[in-house]
């Protein structure tokens, strides 16, 4: 099976729906869209600092914790780099709720757990990764509880103390752009700092990205800072990528849509806790329906029982069919008004999402739901690298990804077990580290030539070095503007998919190249534009070629789960020519080698 | 506003280390933090939560208009 290049056009009509909306925007006083370079350093004068190690950890959340710290310890050379500080990016300082599977306090077994989870997801899960999930997570909460993680809301100390106490180099706020593979196998990575003039490179036998996931920069979710770095870095060296069709669903609220801090209760102010067994299937896509068919204010939340609900929309297995009370105040909320639900996050309103429930209560009142505050995120652990075993590794020899990163399908494609994002990311992190130093340790140091590093060094520099282009923060807003409404990539059909991949293929062939950066600040924004434009190009492949609804991917043209066909995930690569392709991958299969 | 502004900094520096977006950047001049890309915060309170000095003040409405799927 193959892509969706020689897909129809879009109609007229479609086109003109759409491009009305990034019109729209033009006018908004965002920033020039095409404009002059008044570049604020000398290109020439950035210079470039060399690193090498065994095991190189890129990311500073649970996942790249956890990995830097066992591929330590298991003896390999370690080091960490992060586009932010460790423990203080990404999803990991606004998660608090870390699952753990106790066997003394379990009435269910592990088995049982995995068939539970298994049965909520509709087979989208992986059992290995699920199971792996259960059996190690006692282990991790114990050695998080040793460094001090649940003493407090704010993770840097804690996690710096493994990591000072084990003197692992780490380099923070440094964006790495590009993964460097010869002969075949992972090579290093490149990038630049934010602070200095200065790219930065590293060689390295084995990479574990711990990247996080990423959206469209969204309102309301505190993702706003992940962009899909990894796979997106991963993908042009060749790598799979999998599980783009799915959706995160939480909802923000219309007053201040992007005031995440105020959407979260109490959450940010929290210390984490440790929870166990709960598995729900948290679709948060359904609000999405409602508002679709109803308009907004939509009456109640998931599986909430509405004065009317509209029939049809994304389908709970009836076994996990949860009912909550309706809320004080009726289901019309105004802006403003009485009690209005509880955060993103939190129920009604949105999937609670691994222990980023909302606080119990609601947060302080701020209108009436709003979608899409996570637009652009797929399911934790269930979008990312493709692997090949149970062991993290990807289709490169040598690279690795562990947490959201990886497409494991922990979960599979919806939520399943409550506060099991963090304590996957601490689970598959250890696993990589391992794996990775057991790579290490049989390779030689791989040889980059000079006229590679040149090279990366200018593609990294190239939108400093241009006299004129587009501004990256307007494309990330034409992207938004076309990607985010609900009748895209929530609510799904064929025309209105195939005419945004239009749009985003005119992001990507003209104004990709052509971003401008007058400083470093605004170079990172255009590697995370152009990470945003080609994983939304993968999420509209992949939601095109999904000809069913599961989970948390709800298809308006083709509204049935379909078990003839797609007991299946989508992994995407690019081909040699460099067009993206997409293939099946059979459930509780892993991927053929090529 | 996003975050609107630093008054009482002591050039720490925790601010900025911790602001997943890099708003924030330290004034080579006088050593204090300054807010220079507001466009881009995502008023999540890292950085007033780090502050050891409470110097920072967030106001909840984003500088710049917001896309939301629905509302």
């Amino acid at each position: 099976m193959t892509g969706l290049h020689d897909a129809p056009v879009p109609s007229r009509r479609e086109f003109l729906a759409l491009s009305g909306g990034a019109l729209g925007l033009s006018s908004l006083g965002l920033g020039a869209a095409w404009a002059q370079n008044k570049v604020e350093l000398d290109p020439a004068a950035i210079t470039n600092t060399d690193h090498a190690t065994d095991v190189l950890v890129i990311g500073g959340g649970m996942a790249g914790l956890f990995a830097a710290v066992k591929a330590h310890d298991a003896g390999a050379s370690t080091m960490m780099i992060s586009k932010g500080r460790l423990g203080s990016s990404g999803l990991t300082p606004f998660a608090k709720g870390f699952f753990v599977y106790d066997p003394k306090t379990e009435t269910e077994s592990i088995d049982a757990f995995v068939d539970t989870v298994s049965r909520s997801a509709l087979g989208t899960n992986n059992p290995v990764y699920t199971r792996q999930l259960a059996e190690h997570s006692l282990d991790r909460a114990a050695e998080l509880k040793d460094w001090g993680f649940f003493d407090q809301n704010l993770a840097n100390r804690s996690f710096m103390k493994p990591v000072t106490d084990r003197d692992i180099p780490l380099i923070e706020r440094v964006v790495v752009t590009h993964l460097i593979k010869e002969d075949g196998r992972i090579a290093g990575a490149a990038g630049f700092r934010l602070d200095g003039e200065e790219t930065v490179t590293i060689r390295a036998k084995t990479v574990i990205l711990c990247t996080g996931a990423g959206g469209f920069k969204p309102s309301g979710f505190p993702v706003c800072d992940l962009t899909h770095d990894g796979s997106i870095m991963a993908y042009q060296i060749g790598a799979k990528i999998t599980g783009k069709e799915w959706n995160d669903g939480h909802s923000g609220r219309s007053v201040n849509p992007a005031d995440c801090y105020n959407g979260w209760g109490d959450m940010f102010d929290r210390v984490p806790s440790t929870s166990g067994v709960e598995v729900h299937h948290d679709l948060g896509v359904d609000l999405n329906y409602q508002a679709y068919m109803k308009g907004n204010p939509v009456a109640g939340g998931p599986q909430v029982a509405t004065d009317d609900p509209v029939a049809g929309g994304p389908v709970t297995p009836e076994e996990f069919v949860r009912s909550f009370p309706a809320r004080e105040g009726g289901p019309r909320d105004e802006a403003g008004g009485g009690p209005g639900g509880p955060p993103p996050g939190g129920r009604p309103g949105g999937p609670p999402a691994d222990g980023e429930g909302g606080a119990p209560g609601g947060p302080p009142m701020r209108g009436y739901a709003m979608g899409g505050a996570s637009a652009g995120m797929a399911i934790h652990k269930s979008e990312g690298l493709v692997p090949i075993d149970d062991r993290c590794a990807s289709n490169i020899p040598g690279l690795y990804a562990a947490g959201d990163a990886l497409g494991s399908h922990m979960a599979g494609g919806i939520y399943t077990q409550i506060g099991s994002s963090l304590a996957g990311s601490a689970v598959q992190g250890a696993i990589a580290g391992e794996a990775a130093a057991e790579f290490a340790a049989g390779i030689k140091a791989p040889s980059i030539p000079d006229t590679k590093l040149a090279e990366v060094k200018e593609e990294i520099l190239a939108p400093l070095k241009r006299e004129a282009g587009y501004g990256p923060a307007w494309v990330t807003q034409t992207l938004q503007g076309v990607m985010i409404p609900n009748f895209v990539l929530y609510i799904k059909k064929e025309p209105m998919m195939r005419a945004a991949l239009a749009y985003i293929e005119e992001l990507r062939d003209h104004h990709m190249p052509m971003l401008r950066a007058a400083n470093m600040h605004e170079l990172r924004l255009v590697f995370e534009t152009r990470n945003m434009i080609l994983s939304a190009e993968m999420k509209l492949r992949a939601s095109l070629m999904r000809t069913e609804s599961r989970c948390s991917h709800y298809r308006l043209d083709y509204p049935e789960m379909d078990t003839e066909n797609w007991q299946a995930w989508i992994n995407i690569f690019k081909d040699a020519e460099g067009r993206m392709q997409l293939v099946k991958q059979p459930f509780a299969a892993w991927p053929r080698q090529t | 506003m996003t975050i609107n502004s630093i008054n009482g900094c002591i050039g720490c520096e925790e601010c900025v280390k911790s602001c997943p977006c890099d708003v924030i950047r330290l004034d080579k001049e006088t050593g204090k933090a300054v807010i220079l890309y507001p466009a881009d915060c995502q008023i999540c309170h890292l950085c007033r939560m780090y502050c050891p000095v409470d110097a920072i003040e967030i106001r909840p409405e984003k500088s710049i208009p917001v896309v939301v799927s629905w509302g």
